[in-house]
């Protein structure tokens, strides 16, 4: 009887984990094979052509890049800095708790209500104008809590003996920091990165701090306005005159984004094994 | 002579006292161990001489622990100062995950001495102290993790020498570690008396036997005894010492 239970709660287990993978398999099946049709190298370095019904999308490749680039800049450096203070040097108390509760919560705020508070913040009050940079902040804004977090449990499951290591030698609070900091990159890296992929992907941020349906050039300074991936499928999958003409492209365009967010965790995955090597 | 003093020396975690009162003069170059049952406070007790007690929150600690006659918590002593001439050794081996080279430089490093060359002739000068030397000497840059438990613990010994400390603490140092390696530690410490302090704590009486000049025993948080420790396996002279050293509890 206990070995039929047991094999049964396991065979639960089991199934959920495929039904999952048997999804998510299915999924990027689904993708890569409607995709790969429209893929060559000249879809994705030309302009979109004749009301996007026939080009590539390289204004919308090169906007995401960028935008991604920006939102790493605002919030990597602020989110682990931050992490960092919570951390190691912010005394326990009731305001640090009620800035932790804070972050959390912030981390679940849906990305449209993001959206706005970068247009209110970014675009009208700092007169940024609907920008690459204003819709950089803001998605540095919405990456900003899950950095933190990420990094703040990255910091606090190094282990103690360490911190005790090297403050017994006569290391200061800064030294000792920096001696954790160490140990907690593999995985302040790699929340950061996943932060960064899940941003890529966003489109309600974006809409209206800064990207556009259609360029006919990339934006020269980051005070212009751009084209993105999400934004770009969103048009050809929605928007478009002709839904059923460019619907090979709307697939290529998923293609190519799934394609970015996925290199992005492919990278987080190895700065993970590789850094982990070290540790023993 | 008296390298280290604790006055009326008490310790609480929040509203629980961990040390009550405990005046003790300990000898320079000698090996002086404090036991006691888990929980007496032994660790505690150790953890003040260094001020590892600073990191924890809600620590108090009232009394006066002199070194050399200096407060320890005078207002114009650095704790870090403290640090370098008190070393530790702790109870399970804690490596950096970096090579065993780099761990012995650590504290040099940060100390402030960047000269390849005299770093590595102290790296060199630990590990022989340590003598873990010889069997790592052709792997200098091997990962500290790929060594044996035993051998850990050794590197962490040449870790806390090479700062050079007047003063080593080894909080139960053998605890983790199997015979043979705790056998070359002892043999090691007794090496180590002649150039430093060493105070061990222990829950291991035939080990404190075997390498202590001075025993403390320690049972909730009170020094019960202290003394020569061939006078105190012997000829214990209290009641509740006696009944430790023959297994009667702890």
């Amino acid at each position: 009887m206990k070995k039929i239970k047991e094999w049964f709660g396991f065979f639960l287990l089991k199934a959920s984990a495929i039904l999952i993978l048997g999804i998510v398999v299915l999924l990027l099946l689904f993708i890569g094979i409607q995709g790969a049709k429209v893929i060559n190298l000249e879809f994705l370095f030309s302009f979109p052509k004749e009301g996007m019904t026939s080009g590539g999308i390289f204004p919308a490749v090169f906007g995401t890049v960028a935008l991604t680039l920006i939102t790493t800049f605002f919030s990597i450096p602020f989110g682990i800095g931050a992490a960092i203070y919570l951390s190691e040097y912010a005394k326990e108390g009731r305001l640090v708790s009620f800035i932790r509760a804070s972050i959390r919560n912030l981390a679940g705020v849906p990305s449209i209500v993001y959206g706005l508070f970068g247009v209110a913040l970014f675009v009208q009050s700092l007169n940024l104008g609907a920008s690459i940079l204003a819709s950089g902040l803001t998605l540095g804004l919405l990456t900003l809590p899950w950095v933190i977090a990420v990094s703040e449990e990255a910091i606090k499951s190094v282990p103690k003996s360490f911190r005790e290591g090297a403050l017994a030698l006569g290391a200061t609070k800064w030294q000792t920091t920096r001696l954790v900091l160490r140990y907690a990159t593999p995985g302040i890296l790699t929340g950061a990165i996943l932060g960064l992929s899940r941003a890529a992907g966003e489109t309600a941020p974006i809409l209206f701090t800064g990207v556009c349906f259609w360029l006919p050039k990339l934006p020269g300074s980051i005070f212009d306005q751009f084209m993105a991936l999400p934004y770009h499928l969103y048009i050809l999958s929605t928007q478009h005159y002709d839904l059923e003409k460019v619907r090979p492209i709307a697939f290529g365009t998923a293609f190519v984004l799934v394609s970015f967010v996925f290199g992005l965790n492919l990278i987080a995955l190895i700065i993970r094994t590789r850094l982990r090597k070290d540790y023993g | 002579m008296d390298k280290i003093t604790t006055e009326d020396l008490s310790l609480y975690y929040g509203e629980k006292r961990v040390i009550s009162s405990i005046n003790l003069s300990i000898l320079e170059n000698n090996i002086t161990a404090i036991i006691g049952p888990s929980g007496c406070g032994k660790s505690s007790f150790l953890r003040c001489l260094n001020r590892m007690n600073d990191l924890i929150l809600n620590s108090r600690l009232t009394g006066k622990i002199f070194l050399d006659g200096k407060d320890i918590h005078g207002n114009n002593t650095d704790v870090v100062e403290i640090r370098r001439k008190v070393g530790m050794v702790f109870q399970k081996p804690n490596p950096f995950p970096k090579s065993i080279y780099d761990n012995v430089a650590y504290g040099l490093r940060i100390k402030g001495i960047k000269k390849t060359s005299q770093v590595s002739e102290i790296v060199e000068k630990s590990l022989v102290a340590s003598g873990l030397f010889k069997e790592v000497k052709d792997e200098l840059h091997k990962s500290a993790m790929e060594l044996s438990g035993g051998q850990q613990q050794r590197l962490c010994i040449a870790r806390a020498l090479a700062i050079e400390p007047e003063v080593l603490l080894m909080d139960e140092p053998c605890s983790a570690l199997d015979p043979a390696s705790t056998f070359k530690i002892e043999d090691l410490m007794s090496e180590l008396k002649k150039s430093y302090t060493i105070i061990i704590v222990t829950h291991n009486m035939q080990q404190a036997a075997r390498v202590s000049d001075w025993t403390g025993f320690l049972y909730l948080g009170e020094l019960i005894e202290f003394n020569e420790t061939s006078k105190l396996f012997t000829a214990p002279r209290e009641q509740l010492t006696e009944n430790y050293i023959t297994g009667r509890f702890g």
